[in-house]
């Protein structure tokens, strides 16, 4: 009847529903591959050592915040707050590592873990959508971090040591890999190989049956943000330690990045499906993309339209309409 | 009754990648008849219907509306061809008022002088209305309305579409109309439809043949895609038609009475409910089920058997009364707690509330025993894969693999992978609501095949069925109730069935 709403071309639609029926992380290593021959055929300067280092060392961080905002996506939710919350990080490690040393790692992911269990405690004990309460969040944790120090501090060189926990290399491997592969396999055990982890997944992408089936809908979601700070803490840790700083607009770009880089690894938006692997390879898809840009010279400002314009074609190739009651 | 065709299609053909939705199809709709279109879920029936809206567009074939070549490129087209459905869902906007949903995006003949003319618009409304014979107030909310009064307020809107458009003979399509009707609403239903019979066309899909056979005045079988032939609802017997649908000899024993055990009162009592209420729903009840036993519940909407389900699966908090499985009493508070004690609870709504669509057979089936799947504390792939082949053979689900999405699989394939997750759990009790409901006749009979198998394997069912003979037939044991309160019990032992009539009177 005339009520249905007048659709997109039938031909296109039916193209992309096809499409999307292809397991995504297939898509997303297709795309890594196509943009590494891409930029190297670009540059010859693209595969070199340094680059490469350079290349892996800013996907680390990208995959941290990732693959916690991961958890929250697979909600069917979605986290603004991690920006916020890598900035008042980045702020209390450098505030605080020039008095109680490698303490201020654990601080900072217990930091991490406070402020996602306050997002997820909130969310779904009083039931409002988690963007609205992420978004609120994260202008807390930024507020924060500005009451702490305004300005940019700058890490005291006598903790330059402690610093190398990140900056450093153990057996001739950077030490940030070793922190993203071991946030990797943290969250990776939890999503394949524990009951808590599923549900999650299973609550992501059927809440209702989910409850109906008995699985506590509120601490998995609770459980999930929860994680999403961890990995926000983990980076905005890393990030410090790599510009030797901490300031209150630190983590303001990643809020883009690190939703993008789970997406374009194929997380689907509406939640209960893809996961930490995904977000990996959407992790080196990023950073490959960015690096890529600059090194074949490419206007900086250029890059985010297109970064922007993926974010979009990635989601309308791998959304699942028919689970969207209306398309907001 | 006249013979001329109104909508005439001749070859048509449709597909989809890897599927012939349609194929090679003659079919028409005569004027000023009711036309009963069956077929098993994927016989082709809503593509056809798809295709006559506007929705789709046929690969091969052609359309005559009153005789004119004419292709639908939209619903509006349709629409405007004096072609019509109303949805099994329902299309309405439901915070709109029945008023707005009426007019929607035709207002422009009550405007004067640029505004809208409400006073006119409600006078109009009322009118449209009355065609189809209801009287309630244009202004209510359409969510408001139960889903029979907003079946009639989108026939109403199509009726008046047509006049606006000068469309003599339009037609009607209602997909599966009843299943969401009380039963004088069923008949009321069928009473406007003769009405609108006179200057119009309807078809008619549903799957309850009984209804199709009574009120329709020509039946059209479709089946893989095809038309089989039609039939005059006069002469055709149910179980014909059935065998046309399927294909094949259905089992005379539908309901696999032979497989129902004696009744047999030294097997223990598995579910205890003394004194349950729910205040406002239904008064205090109490029952149990023994192990093994099937037990019904059967009354009309309202009657208070939804909320007694909702109660023993935790969904709505009881407001008194006591719960007990197997002795142990149970503190029910969250579906949770029913499930932990053992309960477990199949919904209405599969798709909604009993599958996680967008992921594999094997994650919906292994759903509450993954703890189970462990070994040293990890769930272990080799399990996982082992538990969901399992239930896939044993409950025959047809899935090209246990990693297909379960959104993938047809109806019945889904209840069967439903079924199969909480059978691989250790409920003791299982809650069936409406198990057979929008499943095709094959699918329908192992799905009951499956629930006796169930009940000899020691597991108690409390049931709740699409029809009267589906109760009568599983059970054994029935409570009618009505107006919440419990009106009779009744026993129906193998050899001893009762018949639908000899309970309608203590039901309604």
């Amino acid at each position: 009847m005339h009520a249905i709403p007048k659709t997109i071309n039938q031909t296109g639609k039916r193209v992309l529903a096809r499409i999307s029926t292809w397991p995504t992380i297939y898509f997303s290593i297709g795309l890594l591959v196509v943009f590494v021959v891409l930029f190297t055929r670009g540059s010859r300067g693209f595969l070199s050592p340094y680059n490469l280092s350079s290349i892996l060392g800013s996907a680390s961080i990208l995959f941290a915040v990732g693959a916690g905002v991961t958890w929250a996506i697979a909600t069917g939710g979605i986290d603004l707050s991690i920006g916020g919350l890598m900035s008042l990080v980045s702020v209390i490690f450098i505030v605080t590592v020039g008095t109680i040393g490698y303490w201020a790692f654990l601080l900072c992911v217990l930091v991490g873990i406070i402020g996602g269990f306050t997002n997820g405690l909130i969310l779904a004990r009083v039931q409002i959508p988690s963007f609205i309460v992420t978004l609120g969040m994260g202008g807390i944790f930024t507020s924060m971090a500005y009451l702490i120090s305004p300005r940019a501090l700058s890490a005291p060189a006598h903790t330059f040591g402690i610093l190398d926990l990140v900056n450093g290399s153990t057996m001739g491997v950077r030490n940030i890999y070793i922190i993203a592969v071991l946030v990797f396999i943290v969250f990776f055990v939890i999503q394949r190989f524990t009951v808590a982890g599923r549900n999650i997944f299973y609550m992501g992408s059927n809440i209702r049956m989910s409850w109906l089936s008995g699985i506590n809908v509120v601490q998995s979601k609770q459980l999930a943000f929860m994680f999403s700070g961890v990995g926000a803490s983990v980076a905005g840790v890393m990030l410090a330690c790599r510009q030797y700083s901490g300031y209150p607009t630190i983590g303001n770009v990643y809020i883009l990045t690190a939703i993008a880089t789970v997406i374009i690894g194929g997380t689907a938006m509406t939640g209960g499906t893809g996961g930490v692997l995904n977000t990996l390879i959407g992790a080196l898809i990023m950073s490959v993309l960015q690096n890529g840009m600059t090194v074949v010279g490419i206007d900086v400002y250029l890059q985010q339209t297109i970064l922007g314009a993926l974010v979009i074609a990635i989601v309308a190739i791998s959304i699942d309409r028919k689970k969207l009651a209306v398309i907001k | 009754m006249s013979t001329e065709a109104v909508v005439e299609l001749t070859g048509v053909t449709k597909t989809f990648p890897g599927v012939v939705a349609l194929n090679k199809v003659d079919f028409c709709v005569r004027y000023n008849e009711i036309l009963g279109l069956v077929g098993e879920n994927g016989a082709g029936k809503s593509t056809l219907m798809k295709i006559l809206i506007g929705l789709y567009r046929p690969d091969a074939g052609q359309i005559r509306i009153r005789g004119q070549l004419t292709t639908l490129k939209d619903p509006e087209s349709a629409g405007r061809n004096g072609i019509g459905m109303v949805f099994q869902e329902g299309c309405m906007i439901p915070n709109l008022t029945v008023c707005e949903n009426l007019f929607l995006s035709h207002e422009d003949g009550f405007m004067r002088h640029g505004l809208l003319q409400h006073k006119m618009i409600r006078s109009a409304a009322r009118e449209v209305l009355a065609r189809v014979g209801v009287t309630f107030d244009p202004d209510t909310v359409v969510q408001t309305l139960t889903p029979g009064e907003q079946q009639m307020v989108e026939i109403a809107r199509l009726l008046w579409l047509s006049s606006l458009y000068e469309i003599a003979n339009p037609v009607l399509i209602l997909d599966e109309p009843t299943t969401v009707l009380l039963e004088d609403e069923t008949k009321r239903l069928f009473e406007i439809l003769q009405e609108i019979k006179q200057h119009a066309s309807v078809i008619f899909i549903s799957h309850r043949l009984e209804e199709i056979v009574e009120n329709t005045d020509r039946i059209v079988v479709f089946k893989d895609g095809e038309y089989v032939t039609q039939l005059d609802p006069r002469q055709a017997e149910i179980t014909e038609i059935e065998k046309l649908m399927v294909g094949k000899e259905l089992t005379l024993d539908h309901f696999w009475v032979s497989e129902q055990g004696e009744p047999e009162t030294d097997q223990p009592e598995v579910l205890g409910v003394n004194g349950l209420h729910l205040k406002g729903k239904f008064e205090p009840i109490s029952f149990s089920i023994r192990r093994g036993e099937i037990v019904s519940l059967v009354g009309l909407v309202g009657s208070g058997k939804e909320e007694i389900c909702e109660c023993l699966t935790g969904t709505v908090k009881a407001t008194s009364g006591r719960v007990a499985v197997a002795g142990k009493e149970l503190r029910l508070s969250s579906p949770g707690d029913a499930v932990d004690n053992g309960i477990g609870h199949i919904p209405k709504e599969r798709r909604s509330a009993g599958l996680a669509l967008d992921m594999s057979v094997m994650d919906n089936i292994n759903l509450l025993v993954l703890r189970t799947l462990k070994k040293r504390g990890f769930i272990r792939r080799r399990l996982e894969k082992a538990n969901a082949l399992k239930w896939v053979t044993e409950a025959r689900i047809k899935t090209p693999s246990i990693h297909t999405k379960s959104a993938h699989l047809s109806g019945g394939n889904q209840q069967k992978t439903i079924i199969s997750k909480w059978l691989s759990s250790s409920v003791k009790v299982l809650i069936l609501d409406h198990p057979t409901r929008g499943v095709d006749v094959g699918a329908k009979s192992e799905i009951y095949g499956r629930i006796r198998k169930l009940a000899s394997s020691g597991m108690s069912l409390l049931i709740m069925c699409d029809t009267l003979e589906e109760d009568i037939g599983l059970c054994d044991r029935m409570i009618i109730l009505k107006d919440g309160r419990v009106v009779r019990q009744v026993q129906c032992p193998p050899d001893q069935k009762p018949t639908p009539l000899d309970l309608i009177d203590a039901i309604v």
